[in-house]
């Protein structure tokens, strides 16, 4: 006890009496609630960029993170992307026990080295080097110390202090020193609940954030980027791959790639063209060559992606990607536009950030943004908008992938903001139409017709290529409430003109409705129901957003035997709230037919986090309501 | 006569096919096939898959293993685009490497007609580093379209006459047509290990060869100048050649439940046994399991490591010096490693730092912390052995070879019995190996080097034990206590799940995972105590967990807890289902009914299992006054159930679904 005692002490003592930053190697010294649900706490990120000029930038970095428990382990994030114009010129890492005591060293020669080639993606010349730790002790502390010189300055990396979920940060912090040919901007976001502490004096820019809680990960929240408080950098003047440029406006930018990449490689020889010509020439106007032209692309071409050197950003010329018949997002969506061009219909390279986050341009904010490029033609009523690496989707339907949000479109006169097409609740609709009729042994025979429109087309017409084992297996998971199940019939057919998908199956299952003595329970609802509740949050933190809105529109007629009687029948619901509504109806055809009848709307759209546990019991109620039950009874004829 | 017409078949047969398959010569028919005629749902099938790998003697380097592949690919459709890219792995390792040589690829698609080929641009073959011992080559064809077919050839020099890759007859899509060829000369010979479903049987010949050695010979006379002549000398050999003809090999398809699918995969594999070079002893590799063991245990990463002492003797005579019942220093001794040692996420039976600096850093590969362990052990003069294994992710060594195993357990013999340990999994216990080590059958090795087959899988059940009280309310609505009590691997799943884990997330899963329940008062009783089972509660409430119909409620007396689903979707399945584990469901439910309500029907008590006992199910409820009492006991009582059971077990699962979905009904007094 007494031992104890003296440690503690001893343990409190030499605390004290540490300066700097040895204190953040122990465990102790991170404020308590930075240990609220989190799994790693950064307890410094110090980075610099050093804008040497324009055709250089060094940057200098260290990161100590302390490693809560074995989810922390994967926010270690010690390792470096390079390439040709990267030179790494230090490289480590220190690792410490809980109590700050030094217990390994790693140094760049220790960490591994490999081809930072992604999932497809067939070649890049991008490596990374990376460090495979194994704890042996939770709670441990991460030092990392980085130091590299890159002559493509197009990428300062913003000040993004929290970048992951369950993760704390103690202190960020961060600066710019420039030299007085280039300009600096920033733009601050999110920063309305943490304090920014900035600095700026000509040539130095400096900011910082102390003690910022972990970010919970929430279902229905908004996008990360919405939410986390950042501040964006770049220079006006970069260099990239060797090219200087300099940029103030979406216009400059514009011009800027598409005189530096985009322009020069529209070349296609005089027999494509030709063919382009011919293959249109019988098509009433615009839409439907360019609609003509997409299904060429899409026959001819695949996606494979191969990044080297200014090819990351450059597309491959179009003749290229006619010969080989593959290129990556810049290519196929470069090649289209000049067969388009070829057809003497415009249309313009686009950037966006792809994923179904629906993330937007940072509209006042002109810099290197995007992840993605698809293709927009700019047609009288409403703008086409194009996924080139895709073979399947129909012409004009992007999907989630890139629906709902701003993108950069670049012309030969510049570049502008534009808002791609939003699916809306009535777009993603579907429609059921179905009957079935109920055995005596409580078995069911169903037909059922569903059509799908909108996003609700996006999540099922990968359908038509499954072969049938895995299609038959598909819809026992969609219905997997039933048991017993067994398809006999399933017809599937994708309408890309009308970008609707129809499937028509057959199927039976035995003792679908409960026989209870002389009764017999049957669920109305067979082959919709809402399975899905949100996920409960003892106290929600972010506000609720409902990316995208559906219907569904069932209608089914079910017959049971002759000598059932209605004993008991669900009513007819109605709700109605501001996240959508729920109808039901039952009209009884004659003693032994009846019809249900169901509408189910969500809208898409934000609310406040109060607004969460409404939206969660709307799930909840509708769940219920689509298991109602109608009692039959057996009576004597 | 009858050897004519086996010739006279056998010339037949190259005729017709040794024609079709040279490269280059693609048929307008195959070009024209729309849809495999094996098997309809192909996206993609080889019209011909084709490797030879055979020995070339290369002057200084000498023997070297060449591989030459030719493949003909037939593209349906677009899910069978991802075969027009080609990837090679090349091994290396210092100096030596794997080289990837005479790449010659085409596409070929049908236009207008005619046949139009494409070749593939030498710059479109991308070299990628992926370790300091692994690049890989990748090219990917030019012109890819639905009904195209790519055709190409390479071939692979390689150093490494112990390492032969695979040969692989069975793949995710139809194969038509496949030749394969295996030549080594005398020297070296391979044990040749048939895997799969397949009945594959090579024909056998033998071949003369020689090599002619060049050496200068240099002679001198007194003043005179010295003169060089060279000499010429052959030294003859035979070749042993096997070669295998398919035809027609459906499809590898995936299935839930199953453990490693390259189990099932028809495939042989060349290991070296032994060589044997003229005037020189025999150098063995492995033949017989006695070969492999002798060869695994002799090198130095396994038996001298198993034999070092020195750096653990202290520690571990301070742990036990007061202990002297046996099983009680093996608990000590391997609670003590699990303590000390990490495992840095490496398979392997060899040690890489060795034993000593791994004790020293607390970080080790599966080898260095079993095998520390099995020394302790022996040291504390427990009768305790090493054990090798091949992880689920290895398949299953059926045959003797090296890398048959990859993993290295230990264990020690008690008259009471065997007692398996794996030190690696901090919550891993006797008898009870971490999920990834259940893998049929591992080989136990002696002192002296022998070695016999030891089962793997874990004899003793593993329960899930729930008890439950609830009140369920007019409004449908449950309210009740819920505890469990979790054994073996059942134990080690949830500690592995929870322990190191933030509890509030954790706590979180768990409500959602029932739609949002309202958990409270959760506790885990001593989790770490690993000699207790896990003992699991809380109280919860649950909404809507009964049909209000009329004036009747009905409901299933598992409420929640009943299993909705099927797990088995599939019609027919090929290959065993894997449970990794025998084991106990039961579930004890005491429901207080709502006031104004009696019991109008239950269900009936009754139990069903699947042929040979391999699963029981029972089911007794009972009602008293206003409460109803239900037992439900599931148990699985193999690991393994083979597919000539998949009907049964399908059929016994089903009937599972329904008899916890039967209901009660109450109706209003």
């Amino acid at each position: 006890m007494n031992f104890k005692f003296c440690v503690n002490i001893y343990v409190l003592f030499t605390t004290m009496l540490v300066f700097g930053q040895e204190n953040l190697h122990q465990v102790n010294t991170i404020p308590p609630e930075l240990l609220e649900k989190s799994n790693a706490v950064i307890r410094l990120n110090e980075v610099t960029y050093n804008m040497e000029s324009v055709q250089k930038m060094h940057v200098q970095g260290k990161r100590i993170i302390t490693i809560l428990n074995a989810h922390g382990d994967k926010h270690i994030d010690a390792f470096m992307h390079y390439d040709g114009n990267i030179k790494i010129k230090d490289l480590k890492v220190l690792v410490y026990d809980a109590h700050g005591n030094l217990i390994d060293k790693i140094k760049e020669s220790d960490f591994k080295d490999v081809s930072a080639v992604s999932g497809g993606t067939l070649y890049s010349d991008s490596r990374v080097k990376y460090l495979s730790h194994t704890a042996i002790n939770y709670p441990y502390t991460i030092e990392f110390i980085y130091d590299f010189t890159d002559e493509n300055t197009a990428f300062i990396r913003s000040f993004v202090p929290v970048n992951d979920f369950l993760v704390s940060v103690e202190k960020s912090s961060y600066t710019v020193n420039y030299p007085r040919d280039i300009t600096i901007k920033t733009k601050e976001k999110n920063f309305d609940d943490f304090n920014l502490e900035k600095e700026e004096v000509e040539g130095i820019i400096h900011f910082e954030v102390k003690n910022i809680k972990a970010f919970k990960d929430e279902a229905y929240s908004p996008e990360f980027f919405d939410m986390a408080p950042m501040v964006l950098v770049t220079s006006t003047e970069f260099q990239l791959e060797g090219v200087q440029t300099k940029v103030e406006t979406w216009n400059d930018f514009g011009n800027w790639m598409y005189h530096d990449l985009i322009k020069d490689t529209h070349d296609l020889s005089e027999a494509t063209k030709a063919k382009i010509k011919a293959l249109v020439k019988d098509e009433p106007n615009d839409y439907s060559k360019a609609k003509k032209i997409y299904e060429y692309v899409q026959n001819k071409t695949r996606y494979i992606g191969v990044q080297v050197g200014i090819g990351g950003w450059k597309p491959f010329n179009a003749s290229e990607v006619d010969a080989l018949g593959y290129g990556d997002c810049k290519g196929l969506t470069n090649y289209t536009l000049a067969l388009l061009q070829a057809a003497g219909i415009k249309s313009n390279y686009t950037v966006v950030y792809a994923k179904a986050s629906q993330r937007s341009f940072e509209n006042d904010f002109v810099s290197m943004q995007g992840n993605h490029v698809i293709l927009n033609i700019p047609m009288e009523n409403e703008d086409v908008w194009l996924e080139c690496t895709s073979q399947k989707l129909p012409f004009g339907f992007i999907g989630d992938f890139t629906d709902d949000r701003d993108v950069l479109v670049i012309s030969p006169e510049g570049a502008e903001i534009k808002h791609t097409k939003k699916y809306t609740v009535e777009d993603n609709l579907q429609t059921i139409k179905a009957n079935y009729v109920v055995s005596n042994e409580g078995a069911i025979d169903v037909n059922i017709h569903v059509v799908s429109e909108g996003i609700q087309y996006d999540d099922k017409y990968m359908l038509e290529t499954e072969t049938e084992r895995d299609l038959d297996k598909a819809y026992k998971e969609r219905w997997g409430y039933i048991n017993r199940i067994s398809i006999d019939e399933m017809h599937i057919e994708n309408n890309k003109t009308d970008v609707q998908f129809i499937e028509n199956i057959h199927f039976q299952a035995g003792n679908y409705a409960k026989k209870i003595g002389d009764r017999m329970l049957l669920t109305l609802n067979t082959v919709n129901r809402n399975t899905h509740i949100p996920d409960r949050y003892r106290n929600r933190i972010w506000p609720l957003k409902v990316k995208r809105g559906f219907k569904d529109v069932d209608e089914i007629e079910i017959k049971w035997p002759a000598e059932y009687k209605i004993e008991a029948m669900p009513k007819a619901i109605t709700i109605e709230n501001k996240f959508g509504s729920y109808k039901t109806a039952i009209e009884t055809i004659d003693e032994n037919t009846l019809i249900y009848k169901r509408e189910f709307i969500i809208k898409d759209g934000a609310f406040p986090k109060e607004d969460y546990d409404a939206f969660r019991n709307f799930h909840k109620e509708v769940s219920k309501q689509d298991n109602a039950k109608v009692a039959l009874i057996k009576t004597n004829l | 006569m009858r050897i004519s017409v086996i010739l006279l078949t056998l010339l037949v047969s190259i005729t017709t096919f040794a024609q079709d398959y040279d490269f280059g010569k693609v048929s307008k028919e195959e070009l024209e096939e729309t849809v495999n005629p094996i098997d309809s749902s192909a996206s993609a099938a080889y019209l011909y898959k084709f490797r030879k790998t055979y020995f070339q003697y290369v002057k200084e380097k000498g023997f070297q293993v060449v591989t030459e592949v030719h493949e003909r690919i037939k593209i349906y459709n677009q899910e069978g685009f991802e075969y027009a890219t080609k990837t090679v792995n090349l091994y290396k390792n210092g100096n030596d490497k794997e080289d990837l040589k005479n790449i010659k690829a085409y596409t070929y698609n049908l236009v207008d007609g005619e046949v139009e080929k494409e070749k593939l641009d030498k710059k479109a073959i991308f070299k990628l580093e992926q370790s300091k011992y692994r690049d890989q080559e990748k090219f990917t064809l030019p012109n890819i379209k639905n009904g195209c077919i790519v055709e190409y050839k390479y071939r692979v020099d390689s150093p490494y006459i112990s390492n032969i890759d695979d040969y692989i007859f069975q793949e995710e899509i139809p194969i038509k047509k496949l030749e394969a060829e295996f030549e080594a000369p005398e020297y070296f010979v391979y044990k040749q290990n048939v895997r799969g479903y397949l009945p594959i049987t090579p024909i056998k010949e033998t071949r003369n060869d020689k090599i002619t050695f060049t050496n200068m010979v240099r002679s001198s006379g007194g003043m005179s100048a010295t003169t060089s002549s060279f000499q010429s000398q052959d030294v003859n050999f035979v070749k042993n050649r096997s070669s295998y003809n398919l035809s027609n090999i459906p499809a590898l398809k995936e299935e839930a439940y199953v453990n490693n699918i390259n189990n099932y995969r028809s495939s042989v594999k060349y290991e070296l046994s032994y060589t044997k070079y003229p005037d020189s002893p025999m150098d063995y590799y492995s033949t017989t399991w006695e070969a492999v063991v002798k060869n695994i245990y002799e090198n130095p990463s396994f038996g001298s490591e198993l034999d070092k002492k020195g750096y653990y003797e202290d520690d571990i005579d301070a742990l036990i010096g007061s202990i002297s019942d046996p099983v009680q220093r093996a608990y000590l001794i391997f609670n003590f490693v699990k303590t000390r040692m990490k495992w840095n996420s490496y398979h392997s039976y060899y040690t890489n730092e060795g034993v000593k600096r791994a004790y020293k850093d607390q970080v080790g590969n599966v080898a260095e912390i079993n095998l520390m362990l099995t020394s302790m052990l022996r040291h504390a003069g427990l009768r305790a052995y090493p054990v090798l294994v091949s992880t689920r992710n290895n398949g299953v060594p059926l045959f003797p070879t090296r890398e048959g195993y990859n993993y290295v357990v230990s264990c020690v013999r008690f008259p009471e019995g065997d007692m398996l340990l794996d030190a690696t999994n901090k919550y891993a216990m006797p008898n009870v190996l971490p999920e990834k080590a259940l893998n049929w059958q591992g080989r136990i090795i002696s002192e002296h080097g022998g070695s016999e087959l030891i089962d793997l899988y874990p004899k003793k059940k593993s329960l899930n034990s729930v008890f439950m009280m609830v009140n369920l309310h007019e409004d449908g609505n449950l309210e009740g206590a819920y505890r469990s009590i979790k054994t073996n691997h059942n134990a080690l799943a949830f500690r592995d799940k929870y322990i190191d884990y933030n509890k509030e997330e954790y706590l979180e899963k768990l409500e959602n995972k029932y739609d949002g329940m309202e958990v409270s008062e959760y506790e885990v009783k001593d989790p770490l105590d690993l000699s207790k089972p896990i003992t699991e509660s809380y109280k919860f409430v649950k909404e809507s967990q009964a049909d209000i119909i009329g004036d009747k409620m009905y409901f299933s007396p598992l409420f929640f807890l009943r299993a909705s689903e099927n797990p088995f979707k599939l019609e027919e399945r090929a290959y065993p289902v894997d449970f990794s584990y025998p084991q106990v469901t039961k579930f004890r439910i005491q429901i207080d009914l709502p006031e104004g309500y009696k019991v109008e029907s239950i269900p009936e008590s009754g139990a069903f299992k699947m042929p040979d006992n391999l699963g029981v199910f029972k089911y007794n409820l009972s009602v008293q006054d206003n409460k109803v009492q239900l037992m439900v006991n599931s148990d699985i009582n193999e690991s393994i159930i083979t597919p000539a059971y998949y009907a049964a077990l399908k059929a016994y699962f089903s009937q599972l679904v329904e008899k916890q979905g039967e209901q009660i009904v109450l109706s209003r007094i």
